[in-house]
């Protein structure tokens, strides 16, 4: 972990004004986000344009989507389950950990075996 | 923002798999996300409040200053699986956002230091509190003591079953053993 405790404004003032309001977020961490067949980026407003340029090349974590805008993960979360809402984003839910599948540990393990 | 400076996506069949390298500061945390991952380690950021990360509206947040914390994270594309590495802060402070971030979390590696152990203490009391599966990875570096095995267990009072590796943080093919010794231990675990 890198320190970076700063006092700043967390969400930049054009996103509050926007005011996201999805009903639902079950958008977690690692859920994986990608862009909806036929989507343009055309009259989204900046964050949610380059949210959906960012994953043109292919779907990316919410936490990595939050690295590369330079916002807050909690803000990003809240910005991918408006563009879900709205139809642009489509995302793959982590699995629930609590009792994880064996063939998923078997497929990890295989998978850093074979590098 | 503008260009992203790597190639490579994982597929959106690929199972998302949250792992967790924590320790105190300055323990090889970051080192160890950069051995692993497969694009630069990645920032981002998270805000501490008073309710942690259950942050479900703008309107707790837009209008105030408020203290965030800069989480280290990594990818590692596997066949069928997509392994996202977080490095934890291993402050009992970071309590509310540890549960938040562990959440669904298939393990953790608990990355300790032998010449100051004692800082590992709040690691593990974090870990345990989350009820997570857990292995320790002692981190060597040139002039750590050669404490043996069995009381470095003793010290950190592990249970038997739990796994205590020796790693190279700075070594892609030594991290991978600990991930390994881990993932092991889950499936061992399983009834």
């Amino acid at each position: 972990m890198t320190p970076a405790r700063r006092p700043r404004r967390v969400v930049p003032h054009f996103m509050a004004a926007a005011g996201l309001a999805a009903d639902h977020v079950g958008v977690q961490r690692t859920t994986l986000v990608h862009v909806a067949a036929e989507v343009v980026a055309d009259g989204l407003d900046p964050p949610a344009s380059h949210l959906v340029n960012l994953l043109e090349r292919g779907p990316l974590a919410a936490y990595e989507c939050a690295a590369h805008l330079h916002l807050p993960y909690c803000v990003v979360r809240l910005l991918v389950a408006d563009l879900v809402a709205a139809g642009t984003l489509l995302t793959r839910d982590p699995p629930a950990a609590e009792m994880p599948r064996r063939e998923l540990l078997e497929l990890v393990l295989s998978g850093l075996r074979a590098l | 923002m503008g260009s992203v400076p790597y190639s490579g996506r994982p597929g959106i069949d690929d199972v998302p798999v949250k792992i967790v390298i924590a320790g105190p500061f300055g323990v090889g945390k970051t080192t160890m996300v950069g051995a692993l991952s497969e694009i630069p380690p990645l920032n981002t950021e998270e805000v501490l409040t008073e309710a942690g990360a259950l942050v479900d509206d703008l309107s707790g947040v837009s209008e105030k200053t408020t203290t965030t914390t800069a989480i280290d994270f990594g990818r590692l594309t596997l066949p069928g699986v997509v392994l996202y590495l977080f490095g934890a802060p291993g402050q009992t402070r970071y309590r509310l956002l540890w549960q938040d971030l562990v959440r669904g979390a298939l393990g953790v590696l608990v990355l300790a230091d032998t010449r100051r152990i004692a800082d590992s203490y709040d690691v593990m009391d974090l870990v345990e509190t989350a009820g997570l599966r857990y292995a320790v990875a002692v981190n060597d570096f040139p002039d750590s003591p050669d404490h043996p095995g069995d009381v470095l267990r003793k010290v950190l009072d592990l249970d038997p079953a739990t796994p205590l590796v020796r790693v190279d943080a700075r070594d892609p093919a030594s991290a991978r053993g600990a991930l390994i010794a881990l993932v092991e231990h889950i499936e061992e675990m399983l009834p």
